[in-house]
């Protein structure tokens, strides 16, 4: 079994909803975004258009973050193909952020909060106990949620329903089918690291 | 609080970048790595020369050398007390690293105690002392080889992927290794010169200087994201540490100076500044590079582009 996500960028229309999605579900940091929203613009006047390009971990086949890890904390799991990091063992040399060329990975050196005049609400206090200082942190295809049969965070809240997950070694599942119909492609596969998330075109 | 304020508008500008510069190895804490990743070059290369030449003096500094780049490395990381858990040397280049780091501790203490300490357990004869100068050699070389592997692993940054890495920076701690052997013997063993020592520096500078150069020709035709790294090395916000501190101080005042000590041998001061030059120059050039480090842009993906 494999964990993969397809985007289908026709039907994105760069809400932030599923960065926002994230950050309620897992309570990052300011300024870490595990999944966050891209906008690029294309073309010159007058014929621009807006590229809203939707990123993540990308839990690749081959990941190059698990290769430059000095301590086996970026692991790559058999069971479910989710790249994540054990937060107990990783010494924090963000080797894995030079390494991952999407820009997934996020070091979390202080537990900043949103309101730093006021301190830390409630909420704040209790996903700071989540979150270790000192350490790499990224998405980890919400693993809390699929282990109780949920969809990510991101993909349940799209409203626009342009997130899809499913198992990508299962040729019926509705991931395997959108890529097949629809020509889904992934970003830099020059590189050849496999990513698991696919892109539909616009 | 103003400096987490800071920081965060600091990480959500470089989010919406095209660019986005790498900041954990060079900038707050990053700057230790660098300092780190300098001294174990310097450390290693001295102590190859100071085994080549005989000189305990050298072999002493690039053990102190190299303990002070155990601590850069340590103060580095986000949690130094978990750093004995970096034994994962199958595929990563820092575990490697770390590992050659160790040799060269234990191994140099072995082959240095008998020279330093009267009345030492083992003879500088002694098989233990044999056995802790190999030891440490397969350490310092290591130590030598790892960085520009670290770097040139790192897929996420064009600019550092590129096989000539490596050999720049086994050049440049080689480099390092002659330059900090110069200062020693100046400041401490001015009666000790061994022969021809500045003649390799300045053919080491030499092949330094043509290294560097056609390292960043290479890499500037590789791609757009490393010709923009290029760029602010010679033209942007790394081009004062480039031109000064690698180009000017880094390598062309120690050619110059060894090109005036064939003509006439140079002051024990001299030589001190021209070591010290070097050195200089060798930290620079670590520090530019890792500075010039720019990600691969998510928005310049090929099939996006055509969209």
């Amino acid at each position: 079994m494999r964990w993969g996500m397809v985007i289908d960028l026709k039907r994105c229309i760069g809400c932030y909803g599923c960065q926002l999605s994230c950050k309620a579900e897992h309570g990052t940091p300011p300024g870490v975004f595990f999944a966050r929203v891209l906008k690029h613009e294309e073309g010159t006047y007058p014929t621009v258009s807006m590229i809203f390009l939707p990123v993540l971990c990308f839990h690749c086949e081959e990941p190059p973050c698990e290769e430059v890890c000095p301590t086996g904390a970026t692991a790559k799991s058999e069971a479910d193909g989710v790249v994540a990091v054990d937060a107990d063992i990783c010494v924090g040399c963000r080797a894995c952020m030079m390494a991952c060329p999407y820009g997934a990975r996020y070091f979390n050196d202080e537990n900043r909060h949103y309101f730093p005049n006021n301190g830390a609400t409630p909420y704040e206090q209790m996903r700071v106990q989540r979150h270790q200082e000192g350490v790499v942190m990224k998405c980890d295809f919400c693993r809390e949620r699929t282990a109780q049969g949920k969809e990510p965070a991101c993909v349940a809240n799209c409203p626009t329903v342009a997130r899809y997950f499913g198992d990508l070694d299962d040729p019926r599942s509705q991931v395997s089918h959108l890529i097949k119909e629809r020509g889904g492609y992934t970003l830099h596969p020059e590189l050849g690291t496999g990513p698991s998330v696919y892109y539909l075109p616009p | 609080m103003d400096s987490t304020r800071g920081r965060y508008e600091q990480l959500l500008q470089d989010l919406r970048a095209q660019y986005r510069p790498q900041r954990e190895w060079i900038e707050r804490q990053g700057l230790l790595l660098i300092i780190g990743h300098f001294l174990s070059g310097v450390a290693a290369g001295t102590w190859v020369f100071a085994l080549a030449f005989q000189f305990v003096g050298g072999a002493l500094a690039a053990y102190v050398l190299a303990l002070l780049s155990g601590l850069a490395h340590l103060l580095f990381l986000g949690r130094p007390s978990r750093f004995w858990r970096m034994w994962h040397a199958r595929t990563a280049w820092i575990a490697r690293g770390f590992i050659g780091l160790n040799l060269f501790i234990v191994g140099g203490f072995f082959a240095l105690l008998p020279h330093v300490v009267a009345g030492a357990p083992w003879g500088a004869n002694s098989w233990l002392s044999w056995a802790g100068n190999v030891v440490a050699m397969a350490g310092a070389v290591m130590m030598l080889l790892y960085k520009g592997f670290v770097y040139s692993s790192s897929i996420g940054i064009p600019f550092w992927n590129s096989p000539i890495l490596p050999a720049l920076y086994v050049a440049y701690g080689l480099r390092g290794g002659v330059a900090m052997l110069l200062v020693v013997i100046a400041l401490f063993q001015p009666t000790f010169h061994p022969a021809n020592l500045e003649l390799i520096e300045l053919w080491i500078g030499a092949s330094a200087l043509v290294m560097i150069l056609f390292y960043l020709g290479v890499i500037s035709g590789a791609n757009p994201v490393a010709r923009q790294s290029v760029h602010e090395l010679l033209n942007g916000r790394v081009s004062i540490s480039f031109y000064v501190g690698t180009l000017v101080v880094g390598l062309l005042a120690p050619i110059a100076m060894g090109i005036l000590g064939m003509m006439s041998p140079l002051s024990m001061g001299g030589l001190a500044i021209l070591g010290l030059t070097s050195v200089i120059g060798d930290f620079f050039v670590k520090y530019s590079i890792a500075k010039a480090g720019i990600y691969l842009p998510l928005t310049q993906a090929p099939r996006l582009r055509t969209v």
